[in-house]
């Protein structure tokens, strides 16, 4: 007796004093222009995610069998709901079919930004939360100990001392937008060495459509635009690593992730590190990613449709060509093509020895 | 702190911090060397031949001013042989144009260029006051910014020029790209960072094959200031009347922020724009650099707006993206929609979800959605209840809907000539010649206005 309900339904007018999906409990929230209660609200968000996954073949695997999959965890919202989510999802399929289709391996780089203690403090608690996967963590500092990355970096360094230290080399970079790029470039090869050593098949990024949308338009303004393709999609972002970076979060809006940590229950803002708000500071010591969030988190709360087309976009152009001996054609930093690209025999691109000018050199 | 010598000669003291490249200079190393990279553009891309004759887009303002006054002083310095005039588009609005163009005749007789101007009325038949007072303040930038695209290349066409170079400087491409970034438009990101445009095909094509090139491409709109002040150069600087902005004013607020940080950044955002243009499906051209590639590239009607006018899509501020937002948004459901029928059959087993999903399905499609796509959504309701026993129905439901979400993403302009004045179309007739039959047609109801306003 499916049909006639459904058709009854069907031609029900809309109250739009009521969530517009079940028209049963009052909204709590406008989500590109439809009112939503929490329970859709929550299921809007973790069916964006779930989809995505399912889109990666995720699905049953054999006991013992099932794709090991790698979560870095900054300890910001985004990583936090995505590791919540997937928890569920798992334990949904669990419970469904006895087995799962892929387990998780969470990875938390401890940058040195926040208040240490209180990032231990989240660690476990998050840890305790959610205690059926596996966890490592790594500080920022071992990407330093990467092959090449010393010779890399010493180059910069006139009064060196080695083995140089993470926070000598970011003092000594000239810019707010040389620190956050440095820092982005060691955090993404620390993150892709650790999966390789877990024998992780993929990264589970959890960037935001904002969040990518910022990335589009940073990376346009560093002059890097051609390695937008490779990445910001899902896929093997960098050939001959085997590993593929895949980005279940990017259908959703950051500020959509945000509204998600306060109303499931039960909400995860304890387990959230608490990122104090910026003061404002002159023009001078904002970063170009910075800019792109700020403009961003404008853009996003009047034309949310405009920065999600701005990732799709990004998504059409093709991927750069694979050269012949593309191994020994790529920027040691970002890994972007050198051709065209980069000073005669120089192993960084424009880009990269921009970022790397120490002050001195700047100066 | 003493003062700095110039990084060039060493001898006098540098007053200008080049925002380009961070260099120190003394105004007379500045100028040469804006000239000298100037002149480098154009002799890397074979951008002109010898004996050429070239009309130079005069809006009296900053750009076309000081790419005048280059062009002048390259062509007599490297004896090129240019035969440069200089061409002037008036709007005919009244406090507009008028200033600017007596800057450009005073820019004529001291540069020595012949000088033609052009009024909309002697090109179309109506001046933008004309316009304005027949269609209202309300879309007249659409007019103006469309009839501002055909402009100069009929202007070329009556001086019997099939070359014409814009002042459009590295801030204004830069802008171009993050703005077709903004609105997702895949073909001219191919297009926009293109150093010449146009079919190219020679003077015999008429005004349909005029060449377009824009030589300062890579100066900064700073560095072309300074260029104008150290020379001396005469220029007014006038904003439209009528035109506030829209994405261009929402994408030079970030380009300037962008600038303020790392000035280096606006060339960083224009070589990402010719990147991009090599990554853009269908895209033809591999190897070698962008800007060293000179190929016909068809036009859009961004390459128009150096003057400060916005392009043919003016609006009010934030109506342009409010618009493109509503237009996604509803393609967005579409989709979606287009997805949530491929789920339907595996909930069918269970009551419960289908009937949930089937809720979320249908509310927003029933309120939300244009008369059209309701349409569409009727038909998917008059499937429905047909769901269990006719299967293939849905099949074909969910082929189609699948098909249509993949055609659109990829549909590309199809250029070909305006069947009435041949000027390069994606239509069969231009938006100039539809613009002009709107008008046109409308014309004998402004006696009966009039009269109307009077009673």
């Amino acid at each position: 007796m499916a049909g006639p309900p459904k058709t009854r339904r069907d031609n029900v007018a809309v109250d739009n004093s009521l969530c517009r999906r079940c028209q049963t409990n009052a909204p709590t929230i406008t989500v590109r222009t439809e009112p939503l209660c929490s329970a859709c609200f929550n299921k809007y968000v973790s069916t964006k995610i779930v989809k995505r996954m399912e889109s990666f073949r995720v699905r049953h695997a054999e006991v013992g069998q099932e794709r090991l999959l790698l979560l870095p965890l900054s300890l910001r919202a985004c990583s936090i709901v995505l590791l919540h989510i997937l928890s569920q999802h798992l334990r949904v399929q669990g419970e469904k079919s006895g087995r799962t289709g892929y387990r998780l391996h969470v990875l938390y780089v401890e940058d040195g930004k926040g208040e240490a203690s209180e990032a231990s403090k989240l660690y476990e608690l998050i840890q305790h939360r959610y205690p059926e996967h596996t966890y490592s963590t790594r500080p920022l500092s071992d990407a330093l100990a990467l092959p090449g990355m010393q010779e890399l970096l010493i180059q910069n360094q006139p009064a060196a001392t080695i083995p140089l230290d993470l926070s000598t080399i970011l003092t000594t970079l000239t810019s707010a937008t040389s620190r956050t790029d440095l820092h982005h470039h060691l955090l993404r090869k620390l993150v892709l060495h650790s999966a390789q050593s877990h024998t992780c098949s993929a990264i589970l990024w959890a960037s935001s459509t904002t969040r990518l949308a910022e990335r589009t338009l940073a990376e346009t303004a560093k002059g890097r635009a051609f390695a937008l393709p490779a990445q910001t999609r899902d896929g093997e972002a960098q050939l001959g690593t085997g590993t593929a970076f895949y980005y279940p979060m990017r259908d959703l809006l950051r500020k959509e992730v945000l509204s998600y940590t306060s109303l499931v229950s039960p909400d995860l803002e304890e387990l959230i590190l608490d990122e104090r708000p910026r003061p404002a500071v002159s023009t001078r010591d904002t970063s170009i990613d910075e800019l792109m969030r700020q403009y961003f988190s404008s853009v996003e709360r009047e034309y949310p449709s405009i920065v999600a087309n701005v990732v799709r976009t990004t998504g059409k152009l093709l991927v750069e060509r694979v050269e012949e001996g593309w191994l020994e054609g790529r920027c040691e930093l970002c890994d972007v093509g050198l051709r065209g690209r980069a000073p005669e025999r120089s192993r960084l691109c424009f880009g990269c020895i921009r970022v790397l000018q120490t002050r001195e050199a700047g100066g | 702190m003493p003062p700095h010598p110039c990084e060039s000669c060493h001898t006098s003291r540098a007053q200008i911090l080049r925002p380009s490249t961070g260099t120190r200079l003394c105004a007379p190393c500045f100028t040469l060397a804006f000239e000298t990279e100037t002149a480098a553009t154009i002799t890397s891309s074979s951008l002109f031949h010898p004996g050429e004759r070239i009309a130079i887009g005069a809006s009296g303002g900053k750009d076309s001013t000081v790419l005048a006054s280059v062009l002048q002083t390259l062509n007599t310095r490297y004896s090129w042989g240019l035969q440069l005039v200089l061409l002037s588009i008036d709007e005919g609005i009244a406090g507009y144009r008028d200033h600017s163009l007596e800057a450009v005749k005073r820019n004529a007789e001291v540069l020595g260029l012949p000088l033609k101007i052009l009024g909309y009325e002697e090109l179309y038949g109506w001046s933008m006051d004309a316009v304005v007072a027949q269609v209202g303040r309300k879309g007249n930038c659409t007019y103006c910014g469309v009839f501002r695209r055909q402009a100069l290349d009929r202007g070329a066409a009556v001086l019997g020029v099939a070359h014409v170079v814009t002042g459009h400087n590295a801030d204004d491409v830069a802008e171009t790209v993050v703005m077709n970034l903004l609105r997702g438009d895949l073909a001219r990101l191919g297009r926009g960072t293109s150093l010449v445009t146009g079919t190219g095909g020679g003077a015999e094509g008429g005004f349909a094959s005029v060449k377009r090139s824009k030589p300062l491409m890579w100066a900064y709109e700073k560095e072309i200031v300074m260029y104008a002040h150290h020379k001396r150069l005469d220029y007014f600087s006038t904003e439209c009347i009528y035109s506030p902005e829209a994405f261009r004013g929402s994408a030079r607020t970030l380009i300037k922020n962008l600038e303020r940080i790392r000035p280096e950044s606006i060339l960083d955002v224009v070589r990402s724009g010719i990147d991009m243009a090599r990554l853009v499906p269908g895209a033809g051209g591999e190897g070698g650099s962008g800007s060293q590639r000179v190929e016909a590239i068809p036009r859009d009607a961004e390459d128009d707006t150096g003057g400060g006018c916005s392009g043919g899509n003016g609006e009010d501020a934030g109506g342009e993206m409010a618009r493109v937002e509503e237009t996604l948004r509803l393609d967005e459901r579409a989709e979606e929609e287009g997805t949530e029928t491929e789920i339907r059959l595996p909930a069918k087993a269970t009551n419960g979800q289908r009937h949930d999903r089937d809720v979320a399905h249908t509310g927003p499609a029933a309120t939300a959605l244009p008369p059209l796509v309701n349409g569409q959504n009727h038909d998917r309701h008059t499937h429905t209840p047909d769901i269990a026993t006719v299967p293939i129905r849905t099949k074909q439901e969910k082929k189609s809907g699948r098909k249509t979400a993949s055609d659109a993403p990829p549909s590309k302009q199809r250029l070909g000539q305006c069947e009435r004045c041949g000027y390069l179309s994606s239509q069969a007739v231009c938006k100039a010649c539809m613009l002009l039959e709107g008008l046109n047609k409308a014309r004998p109801r402004t006696g009966i206005k009039v009269g109307g306003a009077g009673g």
